[in-house]
């Protein structure tokens, strides 16, 4: 048993020199790491979209045509960027990607107005940019909608009736909408959460492939297991060991940052986030290793493991819903890591759900271990015969 | 006789030029890796995300409701709001408890919920009546569906409502009407009608699998190279006194002729087989495409010479494309990023490729439209040229004097045997 210990240590050492002498590892797991965590929680740090440029085609150019305009601009969401009295310069605009919305003001809007002509307002969205066409989508929905409010109210003001039954006749019916785990609708908090965590797991998967993949290129294998006395379980503890200790600290230290310096919120566990991640972890160290096992060609193993793990951000279901995938990609879901890491953190941190709905993701985490089995006499075997392509 | 010399002088540099491009043709197609990249990568990679976002738009989100009004009124607005695609709503509860167990199930996504007095207020004509609606935050398109669907019919039956009740104060039906909607709007979703996540995201990626495979291919040729210790192909003919220029020519020559062919396939054929947007003009993309791949395989030669490694640059593969993807401004408009960051991007071919392409296939742009981005990624595709003359001539020199960094570490464990 001693021995066991001490064999595992020794294989640690080698792979800690291993590890110094390559700048790769420790560049790809802790700087690309730090940069990504800096990079998201930068370009995130103001969450909702503010400002977003938006023409005004003003073909009216009266008093009131300005104030709608000047209203809109004094909104939060939109910015106007150009006013214009031609609409061939506005979706100009638009194409260039200027503009996300056109407000268009029709010729004698004021005077049609008055006079109860009914004037028509027209206004266009870029849908291929989706942010921000939604967001200058509601405002101008909601300027629109507010100016046959201020019509009515003007009427009805001069009809004599007070303020208070104004506000019931222009909005008899009110939705107010509340956002469940996420009450500013930040897309900081919904998009870092699980990119930061998809990240890593990347990161665990591709270096963990590397790492053994590259001691079959070498044909440095035979040596690493001789260091392990021959026991393959030992050998794949002791070089996974210092890697491991590295990708827990950038996991927990992620969802530290997260959770407790910037205040995401969480409705249920901490812990059981902190528990997630590490769980994740050793699921991709666990994927990893059945990709090398089953491709024991680094060339091969990496290359496949990249389009896996391309595609875990998509199959998470974290943007496009996984209700809404083609049965066989919803069958996929269940093996990529990060979606059982991203049922966990909505149960945890969005909904502080059933405990079950936390515990069998935690339970599909650990089960990725078993696909281990597979191929670990194939592993073997390829560590000692070194018996497949070398570049 | 001078003119003879002079044209055989020319041809011999054709010919140096000529052989270089054969060289590097003939690299990639023996590489297996790098052909799985180049041309496996580009043509699956599009399929799949495809078929992952198959349907485009979230439909049937599955919603509770909770009706503690029980009126008509109630029973009318959730009739309606279930015939939209959006939501379908699959519980009818009989507490807020009960449809916030639901919701913390995942079994649904969003609640509405009518208090007691909703058609009390809107029968007495006094009030107004309040509708509250609960969205599940984990997915913003859950969100979207339900909130967007869910006003939509709101305005719908407000008018309604409104009406009547200018009516009963007694004003006639036509000026009530005229009241209600004084200034009637229109809204058009002027490009990607649909308004669906892949055809918003897919011609994005397709830019980015262009880029990120040439890319990775380029530095999985150069990481081979040097693993090699073979500086004959990252400086093929440096040997034999080919200049730097020509080299560079030669190779990116090898990689424009493959990734062209690509690019017309997946940037044409891929939002036409799918039934994404594809309003553009083709041959306005085939012009735009020139500088991209330039751009790129300058930006992608220059980065190379850095790569020791051939399967190392692979490790960073996933965590750039998110970079890329996110720093151009397509996922997160490009107004919110901080300064510091849009500059950078500007050094990125992919920043400028993508928001062109958008404007053209999605939005129609003409390519003067697009000058923007079409001459920026000239100037960049410039620039990476002079930044890859430079590097290689560089790598020339080192490896002329010994003094690469393999070459210290040859020396030094010559020094230790």
């Amino acid at each position: 048993m001693k021995q066991i210990f001490l064999n595992i240590w020794k294989v640690t050492q080698r792979e800690i020199s291993r590890m110094l002498i390559r700048p790769l590892y420790l560049f790809a797991s802790i700087g690309v790491m730090g940069l990504c965590t800096f990079f998201f929680l930068s370009i995130m740090k103001r969450g909702a979209p503010e400002r977003m440029p938006v023409a005004v085609v003003d073909k009216d150019q009266t008093s009131i045509s300005r104030r709608l305009c000047h209203e809109t601009n004094a909104t939060q969401s939109v910015e106007i960027v150009l006013i214009t009295s031609n609409y061939a310069d506005a979706r100009l605009a638009m194409q260039r990607g200027e503009v996300f919305g056109i407000l268009e003001i029709p010729e004698g809007f004021y005077a049609d107005i008055v006079s109860m002509k009914r004037p028509t307002l027209h206004f266009y969205v870029n849908n291929a940019y989706t942010v921000g066409a939604n967001t200058a989508y509601k405002q101008l929905l909601t300027m629109c909608n507010l100016t046959s409010g201020a019509f009515q109210r003007e009427v009805l003001r001069k009809k004599g009736l007070p303020d208070y039954l104004i506000m019931e006749r222009i909005q008899p019916v009110a939705i107010s909408s509340h956002l469940i785990g996420n009450p500013w609708g930040n897309y900081g908090i919904y998009l870092v959460s699980t990119i930061l965590p998809g990240i890593l797991a990347i990161i665990v998967l591709m270096l963990t492939i590397f790492a053994i993949g590259f001691e079959l290129k070498m044909q440095t294998s035979r040596e690493w297991l001789e260091t392990a006395g021959g026991n393959f379980t030992v050998a794949l503890i002791g070089k996974l060991l210092p890697y491991t200790l590295i990708y827990i600290v950038l996991g927990i230290g992620c969802n530290v940052i997260l959770f407790r310096f910037l205040h995401f919120p969480v409705a249920g566990s901490s812990l059981r986030m902190m528990l997630a991640i590490v769980l994740l972890v050793f699921a991709m160290e666990s994927m990893a290793i059945t990709l090398i096992g089953a491709l024991p060609t680094l060339r091969d193993a990496i290359s496949i493991g990249a389009l896996y793990g391309m595609l875990g951000f998509s199959l998470s279901g974290f943007t496009y819903p996984v209700m809404n995938m083609l049965p066989v990609f919803k069958a996929w879901t269940w093996l990529i890591p990060l979606r059982h890491y991203y049922k966990i953190y909505v149960n945890e941190a969005l909904m502080n759900g059933p405990i079950e709905n936390t515990i069998i993701p935690m339970l599909s985490l650990v089960a990725f271990s078993l696909f281990i089995l597979l191929v670990s006499r194939r592993l073997h075997n390829a560590l000692i015969y070194n018996n497949y392509p070398l570049k | 006789m001078i003119i003879t010399r002079y044209l055989h002088s020319k041809w011999l540099k054709v010919q140096e030029t000529w052989s270089v491009f054969v060289n590097e043709l003939r690299r990639i197609f023996r590489d297996p890796g790098v052909t799985v990249i180049f041309f496996l990568g580009t043509l699956a990679y599009p399929l799949l995300y495809n078929f992952i976002y198959w349907k485009d738009n979230v439909e049937n989100v599955p919603v509770a409701v909770v009706d503690m009004s029980h009126s008509e009124e109630s029973r009318a607005f959730l009739h309606k709001w279930n015939a939209t695609p959006d939501v379908t709503i699959t519980h009818y509860c009989t507490s807020m408890a009960e449809a916030e167990q639901l919701m913390r199930a995942q079994k649904i996504h969003a609640i509405i919920y009518f208090p007691t007095d909703f058609a009390t207020c809107l029968n007495t004509g006094m009030k107004t009546a309040h509708i509250s609606l609960y969205c599940d935050m984990s997915s913003f398109l859950y969100m979207k569906a339900a909130y967007l669907s869910c006003n939509r019919v709101m305005l719908e039956d407000m008018g309604r409502i409104q009406i009547d009740r200018y009516e009963a104060m007694g004003m006639d039906k036509q000026f009530s009407w005229i009241l209600v909607q004084a200034a009637p709007y229109t809204e058009t979703a002027l490009f990607c009608e649909s308004g669906g996540y892949a055809s918003f995201l897919i011609p994005a990626v397709l830019m980015l699998i262009l880029h990120q495979t040439l890319f990775f291919g380029i530095c999985m040729l150069g990481g081979t190279a040097r693993e090699e210790n073979n500086e004959l192909f990252l400086l093929p003919g440096h040997r034999r006194g080919y200049s730097v220029l020509r080299i560079t020519l030669g190779r990116s020559a090898a990689y424009f002729l493959i990734y062209y062919a690509l690019s017309a396939l997946v940037l044409l054929g891929v939002p036409r087989l799918f039934g994404l947007p594809h309003i553009g003009d083709p041959i306005a993309i085939l012009k735009f495409t020139v500088p991209y791949l330039l751009a790129i395989i300058y930006f992608s030669m220059s980065v190379s010479v850095f790569v020791r490694n051939r399967e190392s640059g692979m490790v960073t593969l996933i965590a750039s494309s998110l970079i890329f993807l996110f720093i151009a401004g397509v996922s997160w408009p490009q107004q919110m990023l901080p300064d510091a960051w849009r500059y950078l991007s500007y050094f990125f071919p992919y920043t400028w490729g993508v928001h062109g392409f958008l404007h053209i296939n999605s939005m129609g742009a003409t390519l003067e439209t697009t000058a923007k981005e079409y001459i920026s990624l000239w100037i960049l595709a410039g620039g990476y040229f002079l930044t890859t003359c430079g590097l290689l001539g560089i790598m020339g020199y080192l490896h002329d004097h010994h003094r690469l960094p393999e070459h210290r570490h040859a020396t030094a464990n010559i020094a230790n045997t």
